[in-house]
């Protein structure tokens, strides 16, 4: 280009020396060409930083980029299945769909009940992109490629995990690895998603024991004692157990009583240390840093937004001294003063993300992903459906003790299932409230929404989240669309 | 490109050796204007059939060579009409008295970058405006004043916030993701009409983060006083020179300029007044119905009065602070030298408390003869606007007044204080009090603005028979805008929060700049001429915007450095353009017959090949048929094809990395938009036909025009399915048709002596259709809306502006899909501009009418939420709420349609006897009074049916979420001539 130039300017100065005009036409038309057309963008990386031979570095920034995405959907969860769950509400009264969709429907896919889809693909794609890259990748050595891929499968099951959660018999896409450009990958039905997100923590665990014994990354708050491929084994089994729960009761699959007791047992499941230990284990690490992710929960005791369900007050079980169940009184605390909003009354507010005796506000509050607690309570189901009755009840009465202040519960192996199962809903209630949605998804997997409380007229439980309207429109389905219609 | 500026140059140099004519003889004369018989200078006299050319001087004189033998002298100036008299061989002297063209039958059109023709003769439709009418009534932007004045253009404002911020759309939506607004050029500098929100909606918690923040639309900036023209390019034919950023139309300005002759000066003081035109009922309560829905901690508001009532609106939205404008203009000069100096200063009260628009210009025009051949021209403006846009639309914690008020039952007074002072601590259940909120938040913006161009005329060549122009020119155009926000800890709206106290620090930098040269080479032979231009033209456009936010402030502190949690962001956008252009014009029989052929070819850095020329050529022919209507009158068919392109929006061919952070580490994640690296201009192609007419003898004169536009090649996003892990991805395909008809007749029913009526009407109508959408399903486009609040929906068959949602099936239950409920596009418009004028009084009207259209009423839903509506019980209000609880839509869609009575003026200019006697030396005295938007007639239950929530948009949405209320102002003037 340079040297073109300089030609050309000579040239047109020799043939065109007595005319001023046309040597300054021809001048500037050259200056114009030569001004480099070829802009960039100066705003963010693109995505050839990925794809063209990434380094070490650049690997582990994706990695961290795809931690940071399994963090993004969860202020949702706890909201909307929450709300759905009868958990809690929001009252704040700015957005009616909180108490109007997400308690009397009708549902819209197009809005509220058509989320908490995207951003799992996304994390999805994050995760596939970061695979693809570590085979191609400069810099690193096989096992630091394997510990790569173990810590990106597990996070990729975990989202087809929830996915498979939300949608319930709409089913999910599952195979979707590939070019933007290739047609939307199949429905497949809740019961193979999940088989397929099993399959891959096993595949997680496989790559993760051939992983060597550091990670090429770096981990963002709330892996503490989890950090290396060694300890994060025991993080995909735990996450791999719950699952496998999941599978036995939403999908009726028999064999995964069994699986599931394995996978518990390979985690980092504990009963020594109580109960200082219940809270081991892995968190959504949340922090108010400038332009990071803060706990999207917290909240001052005055906001009207987050209230508790009344009947998780009112359903409180009460210790030997008559208070309610400490469950209750450390994770929520009464409002200053009621808050009523389209009938509904809240008096309670959720303070477990607040700082502890002030109640102020805390940005920094972790998010429990799966503890020590929820897997102590995922062994007690197992051990009750695989012919450990009493061993399921010495589990239950672990929690039951030790996080609730109460007594051993009164039932034995003896004791009918439902009952069993009642008790087990009300502690997994009382532990995991205003984590996962765990209320709503439990009353789904026993067939029990209709014992949720209904506390208006004309209100309803909805049964699961629809597929989004653009993911309808992109297949050319009729909005909502489902597997099979 | 070195082969084409050879072939510019052979042609150039072909011509250049002319023949000369060897006899010549001199014709002198004097023109006046008609009635009044001052001279008239700066008239432009020619000689038909051959290329002489001068002005008159001051005392209205000229001289001028022409040809031996018998021919015609023409005289033409701005605002009047022409003369032409025939002047036998053996004469030498010729007088002219020219007439006052009321109907701006004479104004010239546009044809190229450095080329016009007649009105008469143009073969497209231009609409034309002088800047007269502009100013009429004051008006806070040119656009403001321009509605109802024009065909084919569709003005709306978003908002009734002072200060701008309003859409123009010529010919209807043409892209989805392209620019959607006009190509604006200021005497030859392309201009920026950038929107650049202010960060609002990071405080008000909006949902579409930036577009609910009622940005001004920087065009904002132009002072409508130092407008002589608006000439608007609208189809294709017309504004292809401008290529890929014309598809849109293009609003050519040229601004006032100094004249040869004594020195005019000009001095006019304005006051006036905004006052809200319209206020929202609310829900009357008695004790104990308060006390049942809002606990007993309500009861003390009953405590004086069984049954308070206050309407919010009136203690948040008051008559404006005196509003006022003063402009001051020196304009004169020599043959040689002419200068055009310009000064306003401006205040716009806001209707609501503590807002208001402030603008200040200070322009220099100087035209210089150099030598006999060299002509330069120098425009130059400083601008300086500010403004104070307040808290309104949508937003999710209540610092948005309209919403706030839709929560407050009526028995709430939110100028009560407690014994101290303070206002009350909200007890009605939402934590905000507006009153405080205008006492306390600040939402200002500041933007300083240069512009300056430069135009050279060098005539290479002139004789009898032909002659050739070199024209250089260019200019720069650059502004800094910045909005400082503070929302201070003690409001009642931040104390809830987290981390209370907010302050934005935004600015954004915009520098344009472009030159073209152009060759200009003219022919005239006897039965016809030749008029052959070529040239080259390089564009430069840049904006950069950054934004810093901080919250968790320091109380009683508003710099971003006083906050805990500050966040800063950055966007860089340019864009560069090379184009070579050529086109012929030919005039045939007596310049009866113009026929027009063009081509552009550009490259652009915003393509996905760089290095690729797009080609966008134009041809159209007029031909003019003389007195077939009666003496004097004409007809002209016109026909013209063009194609024009929208270019690929800056950053659509990359795909980025999201870079989101977390402790302390800043990760890299796919996601969100997929980049298109072949990504290319879309491509609008027009025909258009039209039936122009002058007849009656000249008091009646009309402009009919056709027109069918496919937009192909669209810039489309396809929303590929979520579970790809992309929620967008751009691609060109496609096509978008839009086809209309807009007139223009203007007729002068009375004109005598001491009494003219002038009626001017336009008509606008036109129907886009989506034709093919390249495969792709139908698609919600971006800010489409609220999901199922309804919203606008791409489909194969319907217009691009339908509205979806859920509607009320034939059972009379709610749909379990969206379908059709609306349409935001208007089915026709007409404006209608009268101008009386009965000896020194005149009194003019401009009425505007929008027929059809739909909108959104968001806000009557918000009050329906609330349980607050003023209906609460009624019939109509179960009809809503069989609606709202059903999630349909359809009883919130209203009818848009209005009547607004846009400006009134009446002016008396002074009788000289009462000027002299009032001793300033002033030549002139006039004195009138004006009113804008003063009535409205309209179906719409809300405020306002001019809204749009989501601010100017490729498809505008007519959604009403708490804005700004309208105003109608008034103003008293008073201006001095010396």
């Amino acid at each position: 280009m340079t040297m073109t130039t300089t030609h050309s300017i000579r040239t047109a100065r020799t043939r065109t020396g007595r005319r001023p005009i046309a040597r300054a036409v021809i001048g500037a038309v050259l200056l114009a060409a030569c001004n480099n057309f070829d802009v960039q963008n100066l705003n963010a990386p693109t995505a050839e930083t990925l794809t063209s031979s990434p380094s070490k570095e650049v690997l582990a920034r994706a990695a961290v980029g795809a931690q940071t995405q399994t963090f993004t959907s969860i202020g949702g969860i706890i909201q909307q299945w929450g709300i759905y769950g009868r958990e809690g509400w929001n009252l704040l009264g700015n957005d009616p769909r909180e108490t109007g969709e997400e308690i009397r429907g009708p549902q819209d896919p197009g809005g509220r009940a058509g989320g908490i889809w995207a951003g799992e693909y996304g994390a999805i794609r994050s995760l596939n992109t970061y695979e693809a890259a570590l085979a191609n990748a400069s810099g690193l050595t096989p096992q630091e490629v394997k510990a790569g891929l173990g810590f990106a499968e597990t996070l990729e099951a975990w989202h087809f995990h929830l996915l498979a959660i939300r949608s319930g018999p709409t089913g999910i896409p599952i195979d979707v690895d590939h070019d933007i450009s290739a047609p939307p990958a199949a429905l497949v039905s809740m019961a193979d998603a999940m088989a397929a997100a099993s399959a891959l923590y096993d595949q997680g665990l496989a790559d993760l024991q051939a992983g060597g014994a550091t990670f090429p990354f770096s981990f963002v708050g709330g892996y503490t004692g989890f950090t290396t491929p060694a300890t994060f084994v025991k993080f995909n089994r735990a996450l791999a157990a719950k699952l496998l729960v999941h599978r036995a009761t939403f999908a009726a699959c028999a064999a995964c009583w069994a699986q599931a007791a394995t996978a518990i047992a390979a985690s980092f499941i504990t009963t020594t240390g109580l109960p200082d230990a219940l809270s081991t284990g892995v968190y959504f690490g949340f922090t108010s840093a400038a332009g990071e992710s803060a706990n999207p929960i917290t909240e001052a005791l005055t906001s009207n937004r987050y209230f508790l369900h009344p009947s998780l007050v009112t359903g409180a079980q009460l210790r030997a001294n008559g208070q309610p169940d400490l469950r209750l009184s450390t994770k929520g605390a009464p409002a200053p003063a009621p808050r009523t909003l389209n009938e509904l009354t809240g008096t309670y507010k959720p303070v477990m993300y607040n700082l502890p005796v002030s109640l102020a506000p805390n940005l920094d509050a972790d998010i429990p992903w799966i503890t020590n607690e929820e897997l102590i309570l995922l062994r007690a189901e197992v051990r009750w459906n695989t012919a450990d009755k009493a061993g399921a009840i010495s589990d239950l009465n672990l929690v039951r003790v030790n996080a609730g202040g109460l007594a051993p519960t009164t039932l034995t192996a003896a004791s009918a299932d439902s009952a069993f199962i009642t008790e087990l809903l009300y502690n997994r209630l009382y532990s995991l409230m205003w984590t996962q949605g765990t209320r709503w998804i439990d009353a789904r997997r026993y067939g029990r929404l209709a014992t949720l409380p209904i506390d208006r007229t004309g209100d309803v439980v909805h049964a699961n989240m629809l597929i989004p309207s653009a993911e309808c429109d992109a297949r050319g389905l009729a909005v909502p669309c489902k597997i099979g219609g | 490109m070195r082969g084409m500026i050879a072939a510019l140059a052979v042609t150039g140099a072909l011509l250049l050796p002319a023949t000369v004519q060897a006899q010549t003889r001199i014709i002198t004369g004097t023109v006046t204007i008609s009635g009044s018989g001052q001279p008239l200078p700066d008239a432009n006299v020619t000689v038909a059939g051959s290329t002489a050319a001068t002005r008159t001087e001051a005392s209205g004189q000229f001289r001028i060579s022409a040809p031996q033998g018998n021919v015609s002298v023409v005289v033409r100036a701005i605002g009047y009409k022409r003369g032409t008299k025939d002047v036998p061989s053996g004469q030498s002297s010729v007088d002219f008295s020219l007439e006052k063209d009321a109907l701006q039958l004479e104004s010239v059109v546009i044809t190229g970058q450095a080329t016009t023709v007649d009105r008469r003769s143009a073969t497209t439709a231009v609409a034309y405006v002088s800047g007269d009418e502009l100013t009429k009534a004051p008006a806070p932007t040119f656009e403001n004043a321009l509605v109802g004045k024009v065909s084919g253009v569709n003005l709306q404002s978003n908002s009734g916030a002072p200060g701008g911020g309003i859409q123009m759309q010529i010919r209807g939506n043409n892209t989805i993701l392209g620019a959607f607004d006009p190509l604006y050029v200021i005497d030859g500098v392309i201009y920026s009409n950038a929107t650049i929100a202010s960060g609002r909606g990071t405080i008000s918690q909006a949902a579409f983060a930036t577009a609910e923040d009622d940005a001004v639309n920087r065009v904002a900036d132009i002072n409508p006083d130092d407008i002589a023209s608006i000439e608007i390019l609208k189809g294709a034919a017309a504004s292809s020179i401008y290529g890929s950023k014309a598809a849109n139309g293009v609003v050519v300005i040229t601004t006032r300029r100094g004249q040869a002759g004594q020195t005019n000066v000009t001095v006019l003081q304005r006051f006036g007044q905004f006052r809200p035109t319209k206020t929202l009922e609310s829900r009357h309560f008695d004790e104990a119905d308060a006390v049942k829905i809002y606990g007993a901690g309500v009861a003390h508001w009953f405590d004086n009065n069984p049954s308070p009532y206050f309407n919010h609106f009136d203690q948040v939205f008051t008559p404006s602070s005196l509003s006022f404008e003063t402009v001051a203009d020196v304009s004169g000069g020599t043959d040689r030298t002419r200068y055009f100096v310009g000064t306003t200063n401006k205040h716009d009260g806001g209707t609501e408390r503590n807002t208001g628009f402030d603008r200040q210009n200070l322009r220099v025009n100087v035209d210089q003869n150099v030598g006999e051949r060299v002509k330069l021209a120098v425009s130059s403006v400083y601008n300086r606007s500010t403004n104070d846009r307040g808290w309104n639309n949508n937003c999710n914690n209540f610092a948005c007044h309209g919403y706030a008020f839709a929560y407050t039952p009526s028995f709430v007074d939110y100028t009560a204080r407690d014994a101290s002072g303070n206002y009350d601590t909200p007890d009605w259940g939402i934590q905000v009090n507006p009153v405080q909120t205008t006492d306390l938040a600040k939402n200002h913006e500041e933007t300083n603005r240069f512009t300056g161009g430069l135009n050279i005329n060098y005539d290479a060549l002139s004789s009898a028979r032909q002659s050739l122009k070199f024209v250089v020119g260019g200019g720069l155009d650059v502004f800094q805008q910045n909005n400082n926000l503070w929302s201070p800890n003690e409001l009642f709206y931040e104390q809830p929060n987290t981390l209370p106290g907010a302050a934005v620090e935004n600015n954004g930098n915009s520098k344009f700049y472009n030159w073209n040269l152009n060759g200009i080479h003219d022919y005239e032979f006897t039965k016809f001429s030749l008029h052959t231009s070529g040239g080259v033209q390089y564009e430069d456009r840049q904006l950069r915007t950054s934004r810093i936010t901080t919250t968790n402030l320091v109380p009683g502190q508003r710099n971003v450095g006083q906050g805990t949690n500050t966040v800063g962001t950055e966007n860089l956008t340019q864009e560069r353009t090379l184009a070579f252009y050529g086109q012929e014009e030919i005039r045939l029989l007596n310049d009866m017959l113009l026929v027009q052929a063009g081509l552009r070819a550009e490259r652009s850095s915003v393509n996905g090949d760089v290095n690729k020329y797009n080609i966008f050529p134009k041809v159209s022919a007029g031909y003019r048929l003389l007195n077939l209507l009666g003496e004097g009158s004409e007809l002209k068919p016109r026909v013209a094809y063009g194609e024009t392109g929208n270019l690929p929006v800056f950053g659509q061919k990359f795909t980025l990395l999201g870079t989101p952070q977390l402790g302390g580490v800043t990760g890299f994640t796919v996601a969100g938009g997929a980049g298109f690296g072949g990504v290319e201009p879309e491509r609008v192609k027009e025909v258009e036909v039209g039936l122009d007419g002058i007849a009656l003898k000249s008091r009646l004169t009309w402009e009919l025009t056709g027109f069918r536009r496919n937009t192909t090649n669209l810039l489309l996003q396809r929303v590929p399915a979520p579970s790809t892990g992309f929620a967008t991805q751009v691609f060109n395909g496609g096509k978008i048709e839009n086809r209309g008809v807009e007139a223009m007749l203007g007729v002068t029913p009375i004109q005598r002596p001491n009494l003219q009526w002038l009626l001017r009407t336009t008509y606008t109508r036109y129907t886009s259709e989506v034709q093919d959408l390249a495969g792709l399903p139908p698609f919600r486009p971006p800010l489409s809306g609220f999901g199922g609040l309804g919203v606008t929906f791409i489909q194969v068959g319907k217009p691009l502006t339908q509205l979806v949602g859920r509607s009320f099936g034939a059972d009379g239950k709610a749909t379990t899909t969206d379908v059709p409920i609306g349409n935001t596009a208007p089915d026709y418009k007409i404006g209608l501009v009268n101008d009386f004028t009965y000896k020194n009084v005149s009194l003019s009207a401009v009425l505007d009418y929008q027929h059809g259209a739909d909108i959104i009423n968001l806000t009557q839903f918000l009050y329906d939420d609330a349980g607050l509506s003023a209906d609460y019980g009624s019939a109509a209000w179960e009809y809503r709420m069989k609606g709202y609880n059903g999630g349909v839509m359809t009883p919130y869609i209203e009818d848009a349609s209005f009547l607004k009575l846009r400006e009134v003026n009446l002016g008396v200019q002074l009788p000289s006897r009462w000027v002299r006697s009032v001793g300033l030396g002033a030549r002139s005295v006039r004195v009138s009074v004006s009113g804008r938007n003063l009535l409205t007639w309209q179906r719409y239950s809300g405020l306002d049916p001019e809204v749009a929530n989501l601010g100017s948009a490729a498809i505008r949405n007519n959604l009403d979420v708490a804005a700004y209320p309208p105003s109608r102002s008034f103003f008293f003037d008073f201006s001095l001539g010396f």
